[in-house]
C-alpha cells in the first residue's frame, strides 16, 4: 500500500467520478469541476431530452469523503511547485494531477452561427452538458422543426429524442453515409431508411454553410427552415492545460500503460488522453482507465493495455451496436445483410476471436456476442456465422413411448398412453400431481389417444424435455 | 397413519406413512395429505419414494472403528465406540486446548439436533469450533435479510401469498425441479393474471413456466438488479411515500443507479436491453410484486450484496409488508431456516441470537445451568473450519452430523485433504457416505420415520415429523448420540434424548430472540398445521406474515444498502473461458447420499450440460464424455448437449463426487458463502 497522497482531478465528468470511487480511503482526492452541477451521467442526456429519464436521476455518487469543487476552472498548471491554479488565481496543490478534462465540441465551418455580438446564434444549440441539454429542452416546446448537423452517434440519439419530442427533425451529414466512422455504406443505408421510416429526413454528402434567417443553407443549395439548430459534428480532446504546461500532446495528451504524462506526477484519463494511437471519445475505456489508474495510485501492479469499446446507439426505434473498429479492423468479414428486412449483421474475425463487429436493424444475440468479444472467446469454425443467424423456433415434437412426460413421478409418454383417463393416469402413475406442469401434455396425449389416426407418436409443441 | 413431511427439501411437503403396503407392497408407504396447505397433497418422486431407505442394504447398523492395524473399518459396540470417541477428544483437547475439536452439522437435522449439538460444542466440548453446511445453503440471505430488514426469515409470509402476486421474479431458482410441488403455486398464479419472471443462466423447467425469462452471465444478477432499478426509477415508478414512511439510505442507492444504463447493463450481464426494459415495464405497471431470490443468486462470493440488491429493487417498489408481495429466500435444505436458527452457527446462539452480545449469553446460559462466562465465542465458518482442519492452531478432531462434506464442499480436493490430515474424524450417518468412508469412527443414525422432531420450512413454520416405525436394531438417534458423548466428555448438565422434551427447553432458551418458538409446543404444531415463529407465548397465534407494521431494525425502517458489483472471483480466461456453474436436478438430492440409494430415482451420474455453439466449437456430441477442468479440479462427464444453456456456460449438477472438485472457495465477505454458483473452466471433447 502506498502513502496517502494528495490527488487532485482537473475535471468532473464521468472519468473523474470512477477515479474518486477508486482511490477512496487510499488517497485525498479533490475533484476540480467547471460546471456548476454536480458530476452526473453524460451518456443519458439524450434521455433527459427525449423525456425517459429526470433530469436529476443522472448525477453521478461520489463518496463522502471526495473533496468536489464546483465551478472550478483551472488556468495553468505549475509543474515545479505541484499546483494547479484556478480562475480567481487561488491555488491548489498535488501529489498527483489527474487531467479528465474531456472533450469539447468543435464548431463546424458555418457562416451565421455566431452573431456580429459574438455569441451564438439563439437557435443554434450545442450538445455536451446539462447546461446545453437544459437549454435545448427548454427550446423544445416553442420549435416545429429541428435540423441536427452530424450524423454521429451523437447526432442520431438527438434527432430521435427531439423526432420523439414531436418536433420535425432533420439531419445533415457532411460524409456520403450515417455513423460513417463507425459503419460501412450498406450498414448507413439501412440506418437513413430507418430514421426516414421513423419520420426524420436524411441529408448525406451535404455539408452545411449557411445560417440565414430562413433556415439552413446547404452546399447543395437546399435551404432547411428550422426553428433550432443541433451541433453534434464531433469534438476534440481539450488539451490545452496540458500544452500549456509543456507536456507531450498530440492528438490527446500523451499516457503510457500507467496512463501517465510525460510529467511522472501527471496522469490523464478519457477522452482527453491519448494512449498509443487510440484517443476514446466513449466512456466505457474512459471508465477501464479510471479504474487502473486508481489501482495503480493504490500500488498495484497493473499495466493499461487499451480498451474493447462498445458503442450502442440509445435511440427509440434505432438499433445499433458497433464493437470495436469495424471499418479498420484487420481479419475475415462474416455478414449477413438483408436489405429487405433492414438488418446488416458483420463480424470481424481473427484467429477465432470477434475483433470488432456491427450489429444494425437486429440486435439478437447482441449480449453473447459482446460476451465473446470483450472476453476474447476462441470461436469455432461456424461458431460466427451460427451466432449471426437468428435462433430457430424449436418445431413439434413427437414424443416417443419412452419419452419422459411427468419429470415428478417419472412417467413416460408410453404410460400415460396406457391410461385411460385423466383420473386414470393420476392414480396409476401420479402424473400431474407433482409440480403440475404436465398437465397440459398429459391432456393432449390422452386426448390423442381417443382421437381416431395413427397412435404411434404424438405431437407436442414446445414441451420442454 | 402417521402424519409427517418430506425427508427432503425446505418445502417440507406434507405426507401420511401407512403401513398397509397397499399400492407399492411396502412395509411403509407414502401417502397423500391433502389438508396441509404448503403441498395439498402433491409429491415429487423423490418424496414419494422417501421410505425405500427403510430396510435398505445399505443401512448401517453397527457402529464401525477404523482399525489401526489394518487401516479398515470394523464393527464395534457402542460403548466402546464412544468411548474411544470421547477419550481421544479429551485427549487432543488435553493436548491442544478446547478449539481443537470441532462440530460440522447440517440444514438437514432437526431443530432439536441442530440445538443440541450446539450446546455439546459449546457445553460439553467448550469449543468455539461448530458450523454447518447450511452456511452453504442461504447465507448470503441470511446476511441480506439480516442487513436489510433486520431479521432473517427466508418468506415472511406464507408460500401460498404468491398466488396473488401481480409479478413474480424468481431469480436463481429452478423450484419446478428442486422443489416441485411449489410450482404449483406459479401456476395459480398465472391462472390469477399474474405474472412470471425468471432470472437464470439456464432455461430450465422453472423458466419454461415464465413469461418472462432473463438470462444472465453467471454472477451477474447484481447489476442486472441495479439496471432494472434504473428504469424503475427513471420511470418514476419508486413509491416515494413508503420510501419515505418505512425505510432509510435511499437516497444513496438511488445515485448510485446512475452508473447502472441498460446499454452498461448489457454489456455486463448479457442481458439485452429489449429484454431489461420489458421487465422494468413489467414491474413498473404492477401493484404487488414478489422477488424471490435461491441458491443461483446467493451461492457468491458477493451473494450477500446480490441479495441486497435485489431487496433494494423490491423496497424501491415498495412492497416488503405489503400483502402478496415483497422479498423472500427459497431456503434450499430440509431445516435451512431452522437449522441456523438454534446454535450450529459459528457466531449465534439459540433463538438467533448473537453469541458476542452479552445479554444473549446471560439468557442462554441460565437457561443450560452453566456460567455465561464459560460460553466460548465465535468460531469458523464451514469453509474456513474446513480449511483450517489438521492445520497448525486448527482443529485436530471433527464430529461430522448430517452432512457429506466430502461431495458437498467446495474445492472438495483440498478439504479431503484437509480431512485427511484429523487425527480423528468421527461422522454419524445413515448409509456410508463418502464422508464416512474416509472417517475413524462411523456412528449409524436413525432415520427419518424411525425419529420425532421439528423442522422450520422455507416459510419459517415450525412443523413436526412424527416417528412411524422402530428403528432398526444397533442404531441411536442423533440425539442419543450427542448425549452419550456429553456425558462421557463430563459434561456439568444433562442432554435429553426425549425430542419433545428438548424442544421444550429450546423454546425456552430461544424466548425473547428474534426467532423465538416458546410459545409452540407438538401439541400445536399438530392442531395447526404448523406454527410460524416468532411466537413468544403458548396464546400467541405466530407470525404467518412480518413486517406488515414494521420492521425488526432498531428503528422499525428498513434500510437500502448501496451496493457495487465486483464481479466473479475467478474471471474467465483464454486459459479456462467459459463459465462453471452448478446446481440439481429433479430425482436427487443434495450430496445424494439418501437419493442414490434409492432405486426408483433415476442416477445416471453427473453430466455436462453445454449448448449446442460450444459443443460445436470442442467438436463434443450428446452422450459422448467432456473433460470440464479448472484450476482446482478435473472431471469427465457425458455431454447434454441443450440449447437452453448460456454458450457461454457449462452446468454440472453437484449430487456426485467431482462436481465440486471444480468449484472456487472464494468467500462472500459477509456470509462466509462459498462462490459454488461460477468459475473459470475449460472443457474440451
Amino acid at each position: 500500500m502506498s502513502t496517502r497522497e494528495r490527488v487532485v482531478v482537473v475535471g468532473a465528468g464521468m472519468a473523474a467520478v470512477r477515479l474518486a470511487e477508486g482511490l477512496t480511503g487510499i488517497h485525498d482526492v479533490t475533484l476540480l469541476g467547471d460546471e456548476q452541477h454536480p458530476p452526473y451521467n453524460r451518456i443519458l442526456l439524450s434521455a433527459v431530452l427525449e423525456g425517459t429519464h429526470d433530469p436529476d436521476g443522472i448525477t453521478m455518487s461520489l463518496p463522502g469523503t471526495v473533496d468536489l469543487r464546483r465551478g472550478a476552472r483551472v488556468v495553468e498548471i505549475h509543474r515545479e511547485e505541484r499546483e494547479v491554479e484556478l480562475a480567481d488565481r487561488s491555488r491548489v496543490a498535488y501529489d498527483r494531477l489527474v487531467l479528465a478534462t474531456g472533450s469539447i465540441p468543435t464548431l463546424p465551418p458555418i457562416r451565421g452561427l455566431v452573431r456580429l455580438d459574438g455569441r451564438l446564434d439563439s437557435r443554434v444549440h450545442a450538445f455536451r452538458s446539462l447546461e446545453d441539454c437544459r437549454r435545448l429542452d427548454e427550446a423544445v416546446p416553442g420549435a416545429r422543426n429541428a435540423v441536427v448537423v452530424g450524423g454521429g452517434l451523437l447526432g442520431l440519439q438527438v434527432a430521435r429524442a427531439l423526432g420523439v419530442r414531436g418536433l420535425d427533425t432533420e439531419v445533415v451529414e457532411g460524409g456520403d453515409h450515417l455513423l460513417r466512422s463507425q459503419v460501412d455504406a450498406k450498414a448507413g443505408a439501412i440506418l437513413a431508411r430507418d430514421l426516414g421510416r421513423l419520420g426524420t429526413r436524411v441529408y448525406t454528402g451535404a455539408r452545411a454553410v449557411r445560417l440565414t434567417g430562413t433556415g439552413l443553407v446547404l452546399d447543395n443549395g437546399y435551404v432547411l427552415e428550422t426553428d433550432l439548430v443541433v451541433l453534434t459534428a464531433g469534438g476534440r480532446p481539450s488539451t490545452a492545460l496540458a500544452r500549456r504546461a509543456g507536456l507531450d500532446v498530440r492528438r490527446g495528451v500523451v499516457v503510457d500503460h500507467h496512463l501517465r504524462t510525460s510529467d511522472e506526477r501527471i496522469h490523464a484519463i478519457g477522452d482527453c488522453a491519448q494512449h498509443g494511437l487510440q484517443v476514446t471519445g466513449f466512456v466505457p475505456p474512459a471508465w477501464e482507465q479510471a479504474t487502473l489508474l486508481a489501482r495503480h495510485l493504490a500500488g498495484e501492479q497493473v499495466a493499461y493495455a487499451g480498451s474493447r469499446n462498445v458503442a450502442r446507439l440509445r435511440a427509440t426505434g434505432l438499433d445499433v451496436a458497433v464493437l470495436g473498429d469495424p471499418e479498420h479492423a484487420v481479419g475475415q468479414v462474416v455478414e449477413v445483410s438483408n436489405p429487405v428486412t433492414g438488418t446488416h449483421r458483420r463480424l470481424v474475425v481473427r484467429d477465432g476471436v470477434i475483433v470488432a463487429a456491427t450489429l444494425v436493424g437486429d440486435l439478437s444475440r447482441i449480449g453473447l456476442i459482446t460476451q465473446h468479444y470483450d472476453r476474447g472467446t476462441v470461436l469455432g469454425a461456424s461458431e460466427p456465422g451460427d451466432l449471426l443467424m437468428g435462433e430457430r423456433p424449436a418445431g413439434p415434437v413427437v414424443l416417443p413411448d419412452d419419452a419422459e412426460v411427468c419429470a415428478c413421478a417419472g412417467v413416460s409418454a408410453g404410460a400415460i398412453r396406457a391410461c385411460a383417463s385423466l383420473a386414470d393416469a393420476r392414480e396409476t402413475t401420479r402424473a400431474t400431481t407433482g409440480c403440475g406442469g404436465c398437465a397440459p401434455a398429459v391432456r393432449q396425449l390422452l386426448a390423442q389417444r381417443t382421437s381416431p389416426g395413427p397412435t404411434l407418436g404424438t405431437t407436442l409443441e414446445g414441451t420442454p424435455r | 397413519m402417521t402424519r409427517t413431511h418430506c425427508p427432503y427439501c425446505s418445502l417440507q411437503c406434507g405426507m401420511t406413512l401407512s403401513r398397509t403396503g397397499q399400492r407399492t407392497g411396502r412395509s411403509l408407504e407414502v401417502q397423500p395429505w391433502p389438508e396441509f396447505p404448503v403441498n395439498e397433497g402433491a409429491l415429487c418422486r423423490k418424496g414419494w419414494a422417501a421410505t425405500a431407505l427403510r430396510g435398505h442394504r445399505e443401512r448401517l447398523t453397527s457402529p464401525l472403528v477404523r482399525d489401526r492395524a489394518t487401516g479398515e473399518l470394523r464393527a464395534a459396540g457402542w460403548e466402546e465406540a464412544l468411548d474411544l470417541v470421547a477419550g481421544r477428544l479429551r485427549e487432543l483437547q488435553g493436548a491442544h486446548g478446547p478449539d481443537a475439536v470441532a462440530v460440522f452439522g447440517g440444514g438437514g437435522l432437526t431443530n432439536e439436533k441442530a440445538y443440541q449439538l450446539g450446546k455439546l460444542a459449546r457445553v460439553a466440548l467448550g469449543t468455539s469450533q461448530i458450523d454447518y453446511n447450511g452456511r452453504w445453503c442461504m447465507s448470503s440471505a441470511a446476511s441480506a435479510g439480516n442487513r436489510a430488514f433486520g431479521i432473517d426469515r427466508g418468506l415472511p409470509f406464507p408460500l401460498a401469498d404468491i398466488e396473488r402476486t401481480d409479478v413474480l421474479v424468481l431469480v436463481g431458482s429452478n423450484l419446478a425441479e428442486t422443489m416441485p410441488p411449489a410450482a404449483r403455486h406459479l401456476d395459480r398464479l398465472r391462472a390469477n393474471g399474474g405474472r412470471v419472471v425468471v432470472v437464470d443462466p439456464r432455461r430450465t423447467a422453472t423458466a419454461e413456466r415464465a413469461d418472462l425469462f432473463l438470462q444472465p452471465v453467471p454472477g451477474t444478477d447484481l447489476p442486472l438488479a441495479l439496471g432494472l432499478l434504473h428504469l424503475l426509477d427513471a420511470a418514476g415508478a419508486v413509491d416515494e411515500e413508503y420510501v419515505a414512511a418505512r425505510t432509510t439510505g435511499w437516497e444513496e442507492v438511488r445515485r448510485s443507479l446512475a452508473a447502472w444504463w441498460p446499454e452498461r447493463v448489457e454489456r455486463v450481464t448479457g442481458v439485452e436491453t429489449a429484454q431489461l426494459r420489458e421487465c422494468a415495464a413489467l414491474l413498473a405497471g404492477a401493484a404487488r410484486v414478489t422477488v424471490l431470490t435461491a441458491r443461483g443468486a446467493e451461492q457468491h462470493a458477493q451473494g450477500t450484496d446480490t441479495v441486497l440488491a435485489w431487496i433494494d429493487l423490491a423496497l424501491a417498489l415498495g412492497m416488503p409488508g405489503k400483502a402478496h408481495a415483497g422479498y423472500g429466500c427459497l431456503t434450499g435444505q430440509g431445516n435451512g431456516q431452522g437449522g441456523r436458527e438454534h446454535g450450529q452457527k459459528a457466531d449465534q446462539l439459540p433463538g438467533y441470537r448473537m453469541i458476542d452480545d452479552p445479554a444473549a449469553r446471560d439468557h442462554v446460559a441460565r437457561v443450560w445451568g452453566v456460567p455465561a462466562a464459560s460460553l466460548p465465542g465465535p468460531g469458523r465458518s464451514a469453509y474456513e473450519l474446513l480449511d483450517a482442519l489438521g492445520t497448525d492452531g486448527g482443529p485436530q478432531a471433527l464430529l461430522v452430523f448430517g452432512s457429506n462434506i466430502v461431495v458437498s464442499a467446495p474445492n472438495a480436493t483440498h478439504v479431503a485433504s484437509r480431512l485427511a490430515d484429523l487425527d480423528l474424524l468421527v461422522v454419524a450417518d445413515i448409509v456410508m457416505s463418502e464422508t464416512a468412508a474416509m472417517a475413524d469412527v462411523v456412528l449409524p443414525v436413525t432415520q427419518w420415520a424411525e425419529e420425532t422432531g421439528t423442522m422450520t420450512n422455507l416459510e419459517g413454520r415450525v412443523i413436526l415429523r412424527e416417528r412411524a416405525v422402530a428403528p432398526p436394531e444397533g442404531v441411536r438417534t442423533d440425539l442419543e448420540v450427542i448425549a452419550g458423548l456429553a456425558e462421557r466428555l463430563g459434561s456439568p448438565i444433562a442432554f435429553s434424548t426425549d425430542a419433545e422434551e428438548v424442544f421444550a427447553e429450546l423454546g425456552r432458551a430461544s424466548s425473547g430472540g428474534r426467532a423465538d418458538y416458546a410459545g409452540i409446543t407438538y401439541d400445536r404444531i399438530r392442531e395447526e398445521h404448523g406454527v410460524f415463529w416468532p411466537c413468544p407465548s403458548t396464546e400467541h397465534p405466530g407470525t404467518p406474515r412480518l413486517f406488515g407494521s414494521g420492521f425488526a431494525t432498531p428503528d422499525g425502517r428498513a434500510r437500502f444498502v448501496a451496493v457495487e458489483h465486483r464481479g466473479p472471483a475467478e474471471p474467465t480466461d483464454a486459459a479456462y473461458p467459459v463459465h462453471l456453474t452448478t446446481g440439481r436436478v429433479l430425482a436427487q438430492y443434495q450430496s445424494g447420499a439418501q437419493t442414490r440409494r434409492v432405486r426408483e430415482l433415476p442416477d445416471d451420474g453427473p453430466f455436462v450440460e453445454l449448448h449446442p455453439m460450444l459443443a460445436d466449437r470442442i467438436g463434443a456430441y450428446d452422450g459422448a464424455p467432456v473433460v470440464v477442468t479448472t484450476r482446482r479440479g478435473e472431471l469427465k462427464a457425458p455431454a447434454r448437449v441443450v440449447s437452453t444453456i448460456r454458450p457461454d456456460t457449462v452446468f454440472v449438477p453437484f449430487h456426485w463426487v467431482g462436481a465440486n472438485r471444480l468449484t472456487h472457495d472464494a468467500l462472500d465477505p459477509a456470509s462466509r458463502m462459498p462462490e459454488f454458483k461460477v468459475c473459470a473452466a475449460a472443457v474440451s471433447a
